[in-house]
């Protein structure tokens, strides 16, 4: 059954049903079988991304680790469906997806993804409840009245009850962040891609988001993928990956021994 | 969606509002200029004018026989005809300067083409022998004369014997006069004059009447009053600057709209491609950016309509009763709303490119 290609209007009934039933811990929301990608600078190839082969599995926190440039956004942005690979195949909740056009999987992306970024990228004109709603409402859909209450319940969990109406700018950093990822839960995705969403945040309100997304990789539905290169972040991983030069050279799984 | 910033937004309205006022005020101005153009046609009650050979308007006509009237005596469709003067004259000013007045002398005692609007009063001033009408908001020109004063046209005397209240045409400022005047004025001879004008009977049919004429008169212009109007806004747009000023402006008006529209627009999308970026990662489509900035453009042009016929409407009413003539006809103000819209969407051509080349992936970088 093409669950995925499910229009916004059966979307009301139960849209992940069937990934839901998939969403058994120990079955992957996503999985990438040797996916590859090369960028050209001028007239050279480089392969930025070497042939991977990797499972993400609901219910914990992956942490993608490794210094600026290994190739952890390319990585992530081939999971987001965002980027092409230029080799490899790409299942989403048991379905090949490589081959969807640009469209189908925008409306994968809207329904079943949940993104946050590095800045929250917040869009300035529009207030924080439309930020979060935004998402929704992006392919010419009504915004339902449930999900405008599943985004003040997002929102007044994140402590950002008293801020509905407000512009992007007049929240900190670090709220800002918080509304970003109300605006990625809005959905309710089985998969959640964060690339360092902590890195242009404090301590304290880094730590506020990573606890947050923490509790939020608890559910046995949902994959959590975090893009860092900030050591303080391993600790919150259940599953850690290190990439080094656009390979993963390290990962928990395979090594249980525990990393560093 | 909107996802312009309040500046921008503004700007693009501004763009949208110089649209609309500029080339709504100079359309309006150029409207109002065919009205003047041919008002003494218009206004003359007539149906068919008669002119010199070869004469398609008023303009380049000579003179005609003035027993031509008689000739049409036979036609039992025409309920009158009546031979008219028009002509140039100078008419001196109490400095001693000369301004130039266009003459109409009217034929008493039906007075037929004469004023159409008097200020106050009856055009019946004009039977007098040296009776004039001119008309109020000319009278600055003509040196302020009083009701009663005496002034020479030509060297001749006239008596402004009444004022006229927007009985005005385009070029000179028109002095009405009798016929029997005219002449005197002009030296054109009792069995002369510029024109005939015929009213027919109610109902008649005027092309068929206009052949019966031209047969009977076949070394004269026979035009109905229509096809004169016309003739004159052409030839006057043609051949004086009217024309090219105007098209000129109008689109200098339209150019400026485009560019700060298009620069606006196009500002705004590469200040906002990470916006645009974010949106396409969080599951909008090529089409759904394209929907955002039509929707976008179609915004700024709705509000720049509003504000821009508000504008147009406080120009049209300032200006009213005024020397300066403007009218919008009713078909204008739709079809003005469509081309705006339409440009709007021109000036996002640009901003669309561009947005619709932002990369989803970009939104990580
Ligand atoms: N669009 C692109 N075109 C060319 N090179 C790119 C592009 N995106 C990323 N790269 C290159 O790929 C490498 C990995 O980048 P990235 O995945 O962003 O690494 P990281 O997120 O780990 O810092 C870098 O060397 C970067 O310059
Ligand atoms: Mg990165």
């Amino acid at each position: 059954m093409d669950i995925l290609l499910e229009s916004p209007k059966s979307e009301v009934q139960s849209p992940m049903s069937s990934i839901q039933s998939q969403g058994v811990p120990g079955t992957p929301v996503l999985r990438l079988e040797g996916v590859a990608r090369d960028f050209t600078d001028g007239r050279v190839v480089r392969r930025v991304l070497k042939e991977t082969t990797l499972d993400i599995l609901p219910g914990e926190m992956t942490v993608l680790a490794g210094p600026s440039g290994s190739g952890k956004t390319t990585l992530l942005t081939i999971m987001g469906l965002v980027l092409k690979p230029s080799a490899g195949r790409i299942i989403v909740g048991g379905e090949d997806v490589t081959g969807f056009s640009e469209d189908r999987l925008a409306s994968l992306r809207r329904q079943h993804y949940g993104f946050v970024f590095q800045q929250a990228a917040l869009i300035p004109a529009l207030d924080v409840l439309d930020n979060v709603l935004v998402g929704t409402a992006i392919q010419g859909g009504r915004v339902s009245a449930r999900t405008r209450e599943k985004a003040l319940e997002l929102l007044s969990g994140l402590g950002l009850k008293d801020y509905l109406s407000s512009r992007p700018q007049q929240l900190s950093t670090g709220q800002q962040q918080r509304a970003g990822i109300a605006r990625a839960l809005v959905s309710d995705p089985i998969l959640l891609l964060c690339d360092e969403p902590t890195s242009a945040l404090d301590v304290e309100s880094g730590r506020i988001v990573l606890d947050t997304l923490k509790r939020l990789s608890r559910d046995p539905r949902r994959g959590v993928v975090l893009v860092t290169h900030d050591p303080r972040v391993f600790p919150y991983a259940d599953r850690l990956l290190k990439m080094e030069d656009g390979a993963i050279v390290y990962d928990t799984r395979s090594a249980p021994t525990g990393g560093n | 969606m909107l996802l312009h910033d309040r500046s921008t937004t503004a700007g693009a309205v501004l763009g949208v509002v110089a649209i609309v006022f500029l080339v709504g005020q100079q359309l309006a101005v150029m409207f109002g200029l065919f009205t003047l153009m041919s008002a003494l046609v218009d206004n003359s009650g007539a149906d068919i004018w008669i002119l010199s050979q070869n004469s398609n308007n008023t303009s380049t006509a000579g003179d005609l026989p003035a027993r031509y009237v008689d000739r049409l005596a036979g036609l039992a469709d025409i309920e009158w005809a009546q031979p008219v003067i028009y002509s140039g004259a100078q008419l001196k000013l109490p400095s001693g300067r000369s301004q130039s007045v266009q003459i109409v002398g009217t034929t008493r005692p039906a007075l037929e083409g004469g004023p159409w609007r008097m200020a106050a009063g009856s055009s019946d001033v004009l039977l007098e022998y040296d009776g004039a009408t001119v008309d109020k908001l000319d009278l600055a020109d003509l040196g302020n004369p009083k009701v009663g004063q005496v002034v020479e046209v030509n060297g001749k005397r006239i008596r402004i014997a009444g004022y006229t209240e927007g009985s005005r045409a385009f070029g000179p400022t028109v002095v009405f006069v009798n016929s029997t005047k005219a002449r005197e004025i002009t030296g054109i001879s009792a069995d002369r004059c510029t024109n005939i004008l015929v009213k027919l009977k109610p109902g008649v049919d005027i092309r068929r009447v206009r052949a019966e004429i031209r047969e009977l008169l076949p070394k004269a212009s026979v035009l109905t009053v229509s096809e004169l109007a016309w003739n004159i806004r052409v030839y006057n747009f043609t051949n004086t600057g009217i024309g090219s000023s105007f098209g000129f402006s109008t689109i200098i008006g339209i150019l400026v709209g485009v560019v700060i529209i298009t620069l606006t627009m196009y500002t705004n999308v590469l200040n906002r491609q990470r916006d645009f970026a974010v949106l396409r990662a969080l599951g909008a489509r090529r089409r759904d950016v394209f929907a955002i900035i039509l929707f976008q453009a179609l915004t700024i042009g709705a509000i720049g309509l509003l504000i821009g016929f508000f504008l147009l409407a406080g120009f049209l009413f300032g200006v009213k009763g005024s020397r300066l003539p403007a009218n919008l006809p009713l078909w204008l103000p739709p079809a003005h709303a469509l081309l705006t819209f339409l440009l709007c969407f021109l000036g996002s051509v640009l901003a669309l490119r561009r947005a619709l080349k932002i990369e989803p992936a970009s939104a990580f970088r």
